[in-house]
């Protein structure tokens, strides 16, 4: 068995023994080059450092920055619902640490309100079906907005295609 | 606060575990009207029974979401904003347990001391000294604006230590870990981890269970086998009641897990009596 071989059958082994996904294998990889998992993730990663910088009153008024901790859910949350060909998404802070990630385009319109750790309002319209929001209250689990953004990536492709 | 409770007879039990640390923590929103400076009252708190005291960097917040399977570990993410509050443990005579606290944080480990003579006291009574500390720590932080902890995520993790040139015992660490079965191209040394969701009885996502296996050398340089499991989520209530809840639950997890991944010959040296 060669070492290509001997890696594979390790994974299969874990996968079937543990059902888990092997994550990481450092030893392995070290002369691997790999491509980002989402082109947009270093601007959203300095997106939410100027977040959490802001001064209090950047608003005119007595606004907080945003929180720390609610930087660091949203950063997990993007990264457990995003999939690979998600478009950027816009990040807008809120009055009382709190932040709002966007996604507008052609075709739907997604927010998700984190209010704290585990505490975001979800929000989706389509443009084909204006009459009918999608409005949910979630805590961790972002499947559902997974399903959404896969529907907006599809559909964005499907709305380009037919213009050009 | 809740009585010690015992094992649960269907959890597997060993009479010489590998067990090197054990931690129960608790993640909660920084409490209104805490200061850094304020870091000397709260080790009052505990300083009876941790007389010594350090100070180390801060935990970054951490959190478990669930969303698209196989999406790899979380951004990396190092933000650097403000006035950044320690970490602080807070030392037990023997220095065997340790209280760390920051200003969104509390846990309890314990650990193999120097000697490696020093018995485990059992999850059952370090989770109610755990019950009691953070008790302190809410009503310390009642003092200060009316409020209670509000947990956002809970973890408990189990630290092994395997030694892998033991006399008498075997040396591969797939004689000791079933998922590490290489055939005959024994590896020189391993570095992996694996997540899982777990899933309630809805199907839903509740907490993830993170096991993490690398070869290292002990103080005396003996090569061993650390092998940590952690499992870490939100609470299904912020009340520090539901987090003790989500800490037993880990703790039937992370055993059943142990044992499902550990070898039968491993068991047997062991002492596995369940």
């Amino acid at each position: 068995m060669n070492r290509t071989q001997s890696i594979n059958a390790f994974e299969r082994r874990l996968q079937v023994d543990t059902g888990a996904n092997v994550s990481s294998h450092v030893a392995f990889s070290s002369r691997v080059l790999c491509e980002p998992r989402h082109a947009w993730r270093q601007r959203v990663i300095e997106r939410l450092d100027e977040l959490c910088k802001l001064q209090v009153g950047w608003d005119g008024y007595q606004a907080p920055p945003v929180s720390f901790a609610n930087a660091h859910f949203a950063a997990s949350m993007l990264a457990s619902a995003c999939p690979l060909d998600a478009p950027e998404p816009q990040i807008v802070p809120g009055a009382s640490g709190d932040l709002q990630i966007e996604w507008h385009t052609e075709t739907t319109d997604i927010e998700l309100h984190i209010r704290a750790p585990n505490d975001v309002d979800a929000w989706r319209v389509v443009m084909s079906a204006p009459e009918r929001e999608d409005q949910l209250h979630l805590t961790m689990d972002f499947r559902v907005v997974a399903d959404w953004l896969v529907e907006l990536s599809e559909a964005s492709v499907a709305a380009r295609s037919s213009a050009a | 606060m809740r009585e010690i409770m015992s094992r649960p007879d269907n959890l597997p039990d060993y009479r010489n575990p590998p067990l090197n640390e054990v931690v129960l923590g608790v993640q909660f929103a920084p409490a209104q009207g805490y200061q850094q400076i304020r870091a000397r009252e709260v080790w009052e708190l505990y300083r009876a029974d941790f007389p010594f005291v350090e100070e180390q960097p801060p935990l970054p917040p951490t959190f478990e979401t669930f969303g698209l399977p196989a999406q790899g570990n979380p951004f990396s993410f190092g933000i650097v904003a403000g006035a950044m509050h320690d970490r602080f443990w807070f030392l037990s005579k023997s220095r065997d347990e340790v209280i760390q606290f920051q200003q969104d944080r509390l846990l309890h480990n314990w650990r193999k001391g120097g000697d490696g003579n020093n018995s485990y006291p059992r999850f059952e009574k370090i989770i109610v000294n755990f019950e009691a500390e953070l008790q302190l720590l809410e009503k310390y932080f009642n003092g200060l604006a009316v409020q209670n902890i509000k947990c956002n995520q809970a973890e408990i993790s189990y630290t092994n230590h395997i030694p892998l040139d033991r006399e008498g015992a075997p040396s591969k660490a797939d004689d000791w870990l079933r998922i590490l079965n290489f055939g005959d191209g024994a590896p020189d040394d391993i570095s992996m981890v694996a997540r899982r969701a777990l899933l309630g009885s809805d199907g839903a996502p509740y907490g993830r269970i993170i096991c993490e296996a690398n070869t290292s050398l002990n103080p005396k340089g003996g090569r061993i086998l650390v092998l940590a499991l952690t499992v870490r989520g939100a609470p299904s209530e912020p009340s520090i009641s539901s987090a003790l809840d989500f800490l037993i639950k880990g703790r039937d997890v992370i055993v059943e897990e142990f044992t499902s991944i550990t070898t039968d010959s491993a068991h047997g040296l062991w002492g596995r009596v369940r």
